[in-house]
């Protein structure tokens, strides 16, 4: 097993290496000239010039990414333009929010989506079934944001049962302590995830269900639900674990479209703000973050499928 | 012979009288549909069986025969969609058709228990082997953790599992398969049931595995009275190890009796041609096997006769339109037959197909002593396995590990071996599909080895191949016309027309209709497809015909159709040919000389004569000794000769004489050197210190011991 | 992309061990052609995706037809007449800029189905060529190719593709492309590994040990083989793409005026929805949902019909 970790965790480093030169690249390519940027259309060339000499912006470009790689080994995310702060004390101050949102939106799908997908498959073909895959297909193909919206119309214009509006608390436990706002971020953040989630976990267990030993299982003479909890739940649970792994990039960005939907203030509405001030160094910094969770999920995935799997050290 | 005729709804059952009570399970015209989707089909169809308490019942059938389904509607456990729409089922005064679910699951893994043909799947690959043991001890018998565990101990023990306290805590995966299916039996007798139903328990397994398996299964239900239920589709099997047969076919049982009387008074028809189309270990090789015409029913239409009539050699129009009634003879030998084989005259000689092999016969010296054809010198295959850690050193299996032998023209030499021994891995190299790690393949006096691939273009037509899979070996996209062009295409050989008539000409050849042409792979039948699969390698005239298991995907009474189309096609184009198979029957009916391969090594080699008539090597001996055959009466042999214990490791093998950890002869020369292979007489050898056959000349100290 | 909807089949299959009637050892994953004649099969074998055709001939017949026969004017604004409600003049109403709703719904699907068509199709044809390039050379090359796919996996792509659009202002084409640039990554990694195992299925080896060279392996047996994944795949991103226009059109880094695809409209339209101008969100919303509906019905009936486990 420890064989294992050492080899993923190589695996990861190598990838984080791969997107860190990737945004690096980006940079460059949007924003070859930062002195323009950051002095403004009035500056001299001369001031520029001077600017990027000081910054080390004229150096190559490998030398640069080294620099740029230091930098990171000290867990310095650059400076923001704009805001004139660093890039990582602008980062975590909303970061804590962002995390509760998409944690409680996770979680929460997950909670529906696994039982739910599991009743399918034991239920294969039946009204319950055909109506959640009818609803899944409908709500995967419905954008987010207008899934949002219609939320938004229905229980807080025509029902006025929750704010329009996220909290705007300063607090991250805000998801906690004031639930009625939260309410329609978590639960449109949610949805798409239990329209996919559902089906995976649908077809997963379909997969277990037909293995030799369930029905062994059944020969034992267990009860139906001992079948399904003892022997069903955890195999069908795997591939479940490693697709969360990899759908980070998109929760990020479900986040991204509730958040600047509900107004609240996490990581993404900040993206969107230094999207319009064309505020580069936060833009990479929360696109490399973005990535390193990425890694870091993958990562935790793979050990908790090995950990639950003892096949998979062998097989490596 | 007298016999009484009865209605076939009385069943089978009735045919004997229940010993005073000692009746266990009675099952009486059950019948079973299932539906998927718009279609029906009628697996089961009044099925009587009857067993009694201590006694094994063998079931036996081909794929499709309603076997299976009759041991899962005994546990109540058919497949969705699946329902028992007729019949009964009564379990010791217990009618087990209609049983509420829930008394139904007190019945089940506690009275009766069923064991499953794939270890690897019927085990949870997520929970460790003590726990999945002792579920059915707590469930029933409300132990606790701490007892069942003990017990889960106790029974690991009991079906021979070494050291059972630390495999307590393994994980599946981590067992070997044979191990794995040990343990699937002590999870069935965890409660001790009175009813065993074993489905197909050693098919996945090597053949000295399942000999060990099975006994262990015949050990336990004497030891602890229970009764056995054995499906298999493996005649040996039975003939081994059941006490009364009962044998089925298109969801209907053809005949049943105890298993001396079913094997030498066989009545049913289909019985009889299953029985002659069984290639076994003692039958004059001269002899061709009978085959049956034809492929099993569509289950989904109810026939109105006697389902194999459409197959059968004796069928009247009466076969066709009524259905045979329920003959009863002493002994409660039953059978469903309108023209029931009169005597007990041989089997092999009776089938009207049977025709006498060629004049040449195998052991006739004609292709001696000239110039082989291929020759195999000192072949290896390494190749590395799994990730080198970051400082670890990479690990290498070695597959094949040194092998020479030569195949003369017109010749068959038959690779014989266990799952894993490297004899898939050398036929390959045979046709350089792998190139090997040392050694060379010479064809025809010019090392095809060291070929670039440019080179060795051209020879590939002389050199071809046939697979074990049909299914997967053509291509689903192309027709079959398109895949017997193909290699003439590849070839530039011919227009297309004329590539056409070729294509037409070689099904021919295989004894398939050229309307064959415009089908796809997935049309045909099993048989067909192999049947096609022979057609593509014969069509740029190969001299040289590798054949990697050739009929072990097919049914009993398909694949002796295939094997006589393949001697056939041996003897009439003079192939060269390698026929490797883990089945020896197989081999010996084919193979002219034979290798006998052990851990990529070959062991023994000679004429088939020599090989299966005065053994030399322990571990062919060991193989053949565990082969069941299909004959009641044959000597059982001693079990000192069985090879016991599991397959070393290919990564790893065992110093000196690689069979040493598993033979019954083995002595401290055996690990300390390796034993070459010596020639013993004219032909044969062996790579034994301790031979079972003295070398001609050789003095007597070398088998000394 | 997820996994819906697809092992009915399989698993029961697998559960049963129902004896099937004409061969008893007829396959279980036999991988059927992708001909006129499968397709139609498939199509009746899963009526969803017969709906899912439907619902797309239907989206199509809408909008590359319907300007046909339902002419408005979608050049001129006309600020007089704006966001009108419906009326028998206007079935859906105007916008807010004048426009025609109904017009500008057929214009915007045409946009829309180019770019995801668009962006599709290079994204297959890019992961394809990659796909079977790492899969046929194996080894160090292989794992190299795999480790950039990762590479590229992990890095959220919605924040690429906004941080460009910053730069770079988008236009169907170079949307459709960077959306492409995308998501080759999920269809190379699936022909990747439709190539391995094609590679060392029998019929591959029969046509080696026959003496087919490698262009004629890749022609005749891998490419046929691994098409219909490919299908599936492309019918799959179709309709991802169009669900990002959307997003990015929402997020206000979409398509600029004057052209307008549903995404744009959609959108802008959004932020009308608690004004009671319902017929600016509603009928545009229905139009993504019913093409990404039909879209996904289809693709998940060819990937049943085809015994295939993509995505």
């Amino acid at each position: 097993m420890s064989w294992y970790v050492v080899r993923r965790l190589a695996i990861s480093f190598l990838v984080l290496l791969g997107i860190s030169a990737l945004v690096f690249f980006l940079l460059h390519v949007v924003s070859d000239d930062p002195g323009r940027v950051v002095l403004g259309q009035r500056a001299s060339p001369q001031a520029v010039a001077d600017f990027n000499r000081e910054h080390g912006f004229d150096r190559p470009l490998v030398v640069q990414y080294l620099g740029y790689l230091d930098q990171l080994a000290h867990g310095d995310l650059g400076r923001s333009y704009k805001l004139n702060e660093n890039v990582g004390t602008v980062l975590r101050q909303n970061a804590g929010r962002s995390a509760m949102l998409s944690l409680a939106g996770l979680i929460l799908a997950l909670l529906i989506a696994v039982p739910l997908g599991i009743l399918q498959a034991v239920r294969r073909n039946s009204l319950v079934d055909r109506a959640a895959t009818a609803a899944s297909y409908v709500l995967y193909a419905t954008p987010s944001f207008l899934l949002g919206l219609i939320l938004i119309a229905v229980f807080s214009q025509s029902l006025p049962f929750f704010p329009a509006e996220a909290s705007q608390s300063h607090s991250a436990w805000v998801v906690l302590t004031d639930p009625r706002a939260m309410a329609l971020p978590v639960i449109t953040l949610a949805v798409t995830s239990v329209a996919i989630f559902s089906q995976y976990q649908r077809s997963s267990a379909l997969d277990q269900l037909g293995q030799d030993y369930i029905r062994v299982a059944r020969a034992k003479g267990l009860p139906e639900r001992s079948v399904l909890t003892r022997h069903l739940l955890r195999n069908a649970c795997l591939p479940l674990i490693t697709l969360v792994g990899t759908l980070i990039p998109s929760l990020l960005a479900g986040n991204l479209i509730v958040e600047s939907l509900f107004n609240y203030p996490g990581l993404g509405l900040l993206f969107l703000n230094s999207l319009q001030h064309e505020d580069y160094p936060v833009l990479l910094a929360y696109t490399l973050i973005g990535g390193a969770l990425t890694v870091a999920g993958n990562f935790v995935a793979d050990i908790a499928v090995a950990a639950a799997d003892s096949r998979i050290e062998l097989n490596k | 012979m007298e016999s009484h005729i009865v209605r076939a709804s009385d069943g089978f059952e009735n045919a004997r009288e229940p010993v005073d009570g000692s009746r266990v399970l009675t099952i009486r015209d059950l019948s079973v549909e299932i539906r998927r989707g718009d279609r029906i089909v009628h697996p089961v169809s009044g099925v009587g069986l009857a067993l009694d308490r201590g006694e094994t019942l063998g079931i036996v059938g081909e794929t499709g025969s309603g076997k299976s389904m009759t041991g899962l509607a005994v546990m109540g456990m058919l497949p969705d969609g699946g329902r028992v729409t007729g019949g009964s089922i009564d379990f010791g005064g217990t009618e087990l058709v209609g049983l509420p679910p829930d008394r139904y699951r007190a019945l089940r893994g506690n009275d009766i228990a069923m064991v499953f043909q794939d270890s690897m799947t019927a085990l949870n690959p997520t929970r460790r082997v003590g726990e999945q043991v002792a579920e059915p001890v707590r469930l029933h018998q409300g132990a606790s953790k701490r007892a069942a565990r003990a017990r889960a101990a106790e029974l690991l023990d009991l079906v021979g599992i070494p050291k059972p306290l630390e495999r307590l805590d393994d994980h599946p995966h981590q067992l070997s398969g044979g191990m794995r299916q040990r343990v699937m039996i002590a999870m069935a007798l965890a409660c001790e049931p009175r009813v065993v139903i074993a489905d197909e328990p050693t098919t996945a397994l090597d053949v000295s595995i399942q000999a060990e398996i099975l006994d262990l299964l015949d050990d336990l239900r004497s030891r602890l009275g229970m009764s056995m239920i054995l499906i298999t589709h493996d005649m040996g099997v039975i003939a081994r190890h059941a006490d009364r047969v009962g044998v089925m076919y298109a969801g209907r049982v053809a005949e049943t009796g105890p298993t001396p009387a079913l094997f030498s008074h066989t009545r049913h028809r289909y019985t009889h041609a299953l029985l002659s189309s069984i290639p076994s270990l003692t039958q004059d090789r001269r002899e061709q096997l009978f085959s049956i015409p034809g492929t099993p029913p569509d289950l989904s239409a109810s026939p109105a006769g006697c389902p194999f009539a459409p197959r059968c050699a004796a069928a009247t129009d009466r076969c066709h339109e009524e259905r045979p009634p329920l003959s009863v003879e002493e002994d409660g030998h039953t059978h469903t037959c309108w023209h029931p084989v009169a005597t007990a005259a041989g089997r092999t000689c009776s089938g009207a197909s049977a025709v006498a092999r060629p004049a040449v016969s195998p052991e006739t010296p004609a292709v001696r002593g000239t110039t082989p054809r291929l020759r195999v010198v000192d072949l290896r295959l390494e190749y590395p396995v799994g990730g080198r850690g970051l400082l670890g050193r990479r690990r290498t299996v070695k597959a094949v590990s040194g092998v020479s032998f030569d195949v003369a023209p017109g010749e068959t030499f038959g690779l014989v071996g266990e799952s894993g021994c490297g004899k898939s891995s050398l036929g390959r190299m045979l046709v350089a599909l792998n190139r090997p790690t040392s050694g060379e393949v010479v064809f025809d006096g010019a090392s095809v080895t060291g070929m670039s691939a440019r080179e060795l273009a051209p020879r590939r037509s002389q050199l071809q191949m046939m697979f074990q899979d049909s299914n997967s070996s053509l291509d689903p996209r192309m027709r079959v016309g398109a895949i017997l062009r193909e290699p003439l295409a590849i070839q530039g050989i011919g227009t297309r027309s004329a590539r056409t008539a070729r294509a037409r000409e070689l099904l021919g050849d295989v004894g398939l209709p050229s309307g064959v042409l415009e089908r796809y792979p997935h049309e045909l039948s099993g048989g067909q497809r192999q049947r096609v699969g022979l057609a593509r390698a014969l069509a740029l005239d190969p001299k040289v015909l590798v054949a990697d298991e050739p009929v072990s995907a097919l049914d009993v009474s398909i694949r002796s159709q295939i094997l006589n189309l393949m001697l056939r096609v041996q003897r009439e184009r003079e192939l060269s040919s390698v026929v490797i198979s883990h089945d020896l029957a197989v081999v010996r009916y084919l193979a002219d000389r034979v290798g006998v391969m052990y851990l990529g090594r070959l062991m023994e080699t000679g004429t088939t004569e020599e090989v299966y008539g005065s053994t030399a090597h322990p571990y062919t001996a060991g193989l053949l000794a565990a082969v069941p055959e299909a004959d009641p009466a044959a000597p059982r042999p001693r079990s000192g000769t069985r090879v016991r214990g599991e397959l070393p490791s290919p990564i790893d093998p065992p110093s000196g004489c690689r069979f040493r950890t598993r033979c019954p002869l083995a002595t401290e020369v055996c690990a300390a050197t390796e034993p070459a292979l010596v020639t013993l007489t004219g032909t044969h050898k062996a790579a034994c210190h301790h031979p079972l056959r003295l070398p001609a000349a050789q003095p007597e100290e070398l088998s000394a011991r | 992309m997820t996994s819906r909807h697809t092992d009915t089949a399989r698993a029961l299959e697998a559960g049963a061990t129902v004896p099937s009637a004409a061969d008893p050892a007829e396959p279980t994953d036999v991988r059927e052609r992708f001909t006129p004649k499968t397709v139609l099969r498939a199509l009746r074998r899963h009526p969803l995706g017969l709906v899912g055709g439907l619902l797309l001939i239907l989206v199509v017949a809408f909008c590359f037809l319907g300007p046909l026969l339902y002419r408005t004017n979608q050049t001129d604004v006309d600020l007089v007449n704006a966001a009108l409600p419906p009326s028998t003049e206007h079935p859906l109403g105007t916008d807010l800029n004048g426009f025609d709703v109904l017009g500008r719904l057929m214009a915007g699907g045409r946009v829309s189905l180019q770019i995801g068509l668009l962006a599709a199709v290079f994204a297959t044809t890019i992961g394809t060529v990659y796909g079977a390039v790492a899969g046929l050379a194996g080894g160090i090359v292989d794992g190299f190719l795999m480790r950039v796919v990762d590479t590229l996996l992990s890095v959220p792509f919605l924040f690429f593709v906004l941080i460009l659009s910053v730069r770079f202002h988008a236009n169907a084409v170079s949307l459709s492309l960077v959306i492409g640039g995308f998501s080759w990554l999920v269809s190379a990694r699936l022909v990747r590994g439709e190539v391995l195992t094609l590679r060392v299925r029998e019929f591959v080896l029969a046509a080696r040990v026959m003496g087919a060279s490698r262009p004629r392996l890749i022609l005749t047996h891998l490419i046929p083989n691994a098409l219909s994944v490919i299908i599936v795949v492309i019918t799959f991103q179709v309709a991802d793409a169009i669900l990002v226009v959307a997003a990015l059109g929402f997020l206000g880094f979409g398509l600029t005026y004057p052209t307008a695809d549903w995404g744009s409209q959609l959108a802008n339209g959004a932020t009308f929805i608690s004004a009671d101008y319902w017929w600016l969100v509603y009928p545009v919303g229905i139009c993504v949902i019913v093409t990404v509906l039909g879209l996904n019905l289809l693709a998940d009936a060819f990937r049943d019909a085809l015994g295939h486990r993509a995505g």
